[in-house]
């Protein structure tokens, strides 16, 4: 279809139509809102053949949404933040149930202190709910990724919900081009949904059973985690199916002027696209810098994540979330992927930024890669960095200073 | 060739529009384009930065414009507020549209190194549109300078304006107005530089030195935040009909009306907001109303 300009909110919503879903459950919260404004207006008007409901919590949506899938629905919904956190204990159920949906989350930083840009605290929140994590750096993507989702959620090796990411303001209010595809060959990427036992009236069946013993409960998690570990092969056939009906292609990582790079940065997210440039910035200067994009984040893409850090003078992990008193969630990830490699890289930066949407100049990003060629290779841990400009300090000191101090 | 608009306006004015109806319009021209806003809590007044990019080439660019080529002031009130910054990081050669009826060497933020084109946009939207509703018009103005033609660009701004709901005399009054100031202004060959920017990042050490709460320990501090400069529109209180009857301050959500040392009604003009309530209040109808930035 001919590109169109459209935010990564719209995208999603779009995508979402072209999916054919039958229900939207929705709550409203900043930065997500517009999605489902978007999905309300198309199934008012009668363009889009979903029954939407506004529920009266995220949790209540949740819930709504997992049941929903249980019969068979095709079943999309959207949240950020908060509301993410309010809606957890249903993630873990919805996952337990093997009800396969599509969650979108549009990220925000989490509160206190409240902000409304985003950091990545949210979906990382959810990284062991079982549910399959895809990131999205463009709005093009956004709509990519859950055609694509649906596809490796509703696999039969498969069955397991996803979350799609996409980042508040950066994508969820950015314009840029996006090409739809045609609803034809959506329709012959994405059949429709083929549930293995739904519930019908007719006949009855019993979902998320009380199992109250340790072994049973051990044997239905360990068959999501390997559930979990085949939606690697399910993404990889789903995307070649994709590429060769829409062109694109997508991997669970993407490398980015990687072939002789010593130094890599691993990012994912919106913010990936100030990565690459400063990639650009410092190879004009001769470093040779490269990215490596992480667009699964469950399942963890282990395998890849080694065959493209290994052998590199220094990477670094790019975490745009804290876990307090550990420091970014990503980087043990990266690091454990790492460990049992024999050509490991000599060194990997900790890196954290962009916190609550922190802007990054240009030169920020540079100097990431200024402190990993100054890391002492095979030497001590190097100390983590955790970006913040002088003049930002400034103003945060003033902000304080304003606020007063006690005693 | 890549070309970085910045959008600097208050919550009311048009900025999100129009930097959504420039991009619309480069989209049209075939070029590449991006669009974005970055609004905290959406409220009238509040400054508003907005973003435009267009490019021959794939935009591989996002987020804030540091170092814009263009910077588009929509309220000349903005180019003191440091809050705001308007000029900040603009390009070397760059552009700045400034929205004023002063003349541009008061309004450059103390730049000699750009090129500044001044516009009495409010008057024109005033008298076009009745309102000083500004995104059509400071729009027409970066479209125009940049070298959008004007096909692309009326498409863009028609298209933009139905998004947002705008009745069919309201978009022919825009188009009226865009029209104006597209003819007025002319293409601009634009050769930037990026300023040096050196980012001197601080260690977490001394980000953290500090106590670290967000505790608010200085209690009606919001005094020292003249909240006056959102306004658009002025009460003005003619004292020859004003009685002291106290409506107004009885009304005033701001508390901005006080009695004088004269015993008479006065209005604090550092946290007006300009809301007009007490003038719709008035039973004398004492009270008028004036633009901001009008001489």
């Amino acid at each position: 279809m001919r590109p169109e300009l459209m935010t990564g909110n719209r995208a999603a919503a779009a995508a979402a139509k072209l999916a054919r879903v039958d229900y939207v459950p929705a709550y409203p919260i900043t930065p997500q809102t517009e999605i489902i404004e978007t999905i309300a207006d198309w199934a008012r008007e009668g363009t889009m053949d979903a029954k939407f409901v506004q529920l009266e919590s995220e949790h209540s949506m949740m819930t709504a949404a997992g049941a929903a899938a249980l019969t068979g629905a095709r079943v999309f919904t959207a949240t950020s933040s908060q509301g993410l956190l309010y809606a957890m204990e249903m993630l873990y159920n919805i996952s337990g149930w093997r009800a396969p949906m599509v969650l979108m989350n549009v990220s925000r930083a989490l509160a206190a202190p409240i902000v409304l840009e985003p950091d990545h605290n949210d979906v990382l929140s959810a990284r062991d709910s079982g549910f399959l994590q895809l990131h999205s750096e463009t709005c093009q993507e956004v709509a990519d990724l859950v055609l694509l989702a649906y596809r490796v959620a509703e696999d039969k090796r498969v069955m397991l919900p996803a979350i799609v990411n996409l980042d508040g303001f950066y994508l969820s209010f950015t314009r840029e081009k996006v090409s739809l595809p045609e609803q034809a060959e959506v329709d012959r990427f994405l059949p429709p949904y083929d549930p293995p036992h739904p519930i019908r009236a007719t006949r009855p069946v019993s979902k998320g059973s009380a199992v109250m013993e340790g072994y049973l409960y051990s044997y239905f998690r360990y068959n999501m985690h390997a559930a979990a570990l085949r939606a690697k092969e399910a993404f990889s056939e789903a995307a070649r199916d994709f590429q060769d009906l829409f062109g694109r292609a997508y991997g669970p990582v993407e490398g980015y002027r990687l072939d002789d790079a010593e130094y890599v940065l691993v990012m994912s997210n919106s913010f990936t696209t100030l990565g690459r440039q400063a990639v650009n910035r410092v190879r004009e200067q001769g470093v040779k810098a490269g990215l490596l994009k992480l667009r699964m984040v469950r399942p963890f893409p282990t395998e890849e994540v080694a065959a493209l850090l290994k052998g590199r003078k220094v990477d670094a992990v790019f975490d745009q979330n804290l876990s307090p008193g550990l420091g970014g969630i990503l980087y043990p990830e990266i690091a454990a992927s790492l460990y049992h490699v024999r050509d490991r890289p000599g060194a990997l930066l900790p890196v954290v930024g962009g916190l609550g949407g922190k802007q990054l100049t240009s030169d920020e990003m540079c100097q990431v890669f200024e402190r990993m060629r100054g890391v002492d290779v095979g030497g001590e841990r190097p100390e983590p960095m955790f970006l913040m400009r002088d003049e930002e300090l400034t103003k945060a000191e003033r902000a304080v200073a304003t606020a007063g101090v006690h005693g | 060739m890549i070309l970085r608009v910045r959008f600097h306006g208050r919550g009311g004015q048009g900025a999100k529009t129009a930097s959504r109806i420039l991009g619309n319009a480069a989209f049209n021209d075939g070029y590449n384009a991006q669009d974005f806003p970055i609004y905290g809590a959406e409220r009238r007044g509040a400054p508003v930065t907005a973003f435009t990019r267009f490019s021959e080439s794939e935009i591989t660019e996002r987020g804030f414009i540091f170092s814009p080529d263009v910077v588009a002031v929509m309220d000349d009130s903005l180019t003191a507020d440091p809050t705001a910054s308007p000029f900040a990081g603009l390009r070397k050669g760059g552009l700045a549209i400034v929205n004023t009826a002063k003349p541009a060497a008061e309004v450059n933020g103390g730049r000699t190194d750009i090129a500044v084109l001044t516009l009495d946009l409010t008057r024109r939207a005033l008298d076009t549109l009745g309102k000083a509703v500004l995104s059509s018009g400071i729009a027409a103005a970066v479209a125009r300078a940049s070298g959008i033609t004007s096909e692309a660009f009326m498409r863009g701004l028609v298209e933009e304006l139905k998004e947002v709901g705008l009745s069919d005399d309201a978009i022919s009054k825009n188009v009226a107005l865009a029209t104006a100031i597209y003819d007025v202004v002319s293409p601009i060959k634009l050769h930037t530089e990026e300023l040096p920017a050196r980012a001197d990042l601080v260690p977490l050490a001394v980000v953290v030195s500090g106590e670290g709460t967000e505790d608010v320990v200085n209690t009606g501090n919001s005094a020292s935040r003249h909240t006056g400069n959102w306004r658009i529109t002025k009460p003005v209180i003619d004292y020859l009909k004003c009685t002291d009857c106290m409506i107004c301050y009885a009304y005033c959500p701001e508390s901005a009306m006080s009695a004088g040392p004269d015993g008479r009604i006065a209005i604090d003009y550092d946290n007006c907001k300009g809301c007009m309530i007490c003038q719709t209040e008035c039973p004398l109808r004492a009270i008028g109303s004036q633009m901001e930035g009008l001489q």
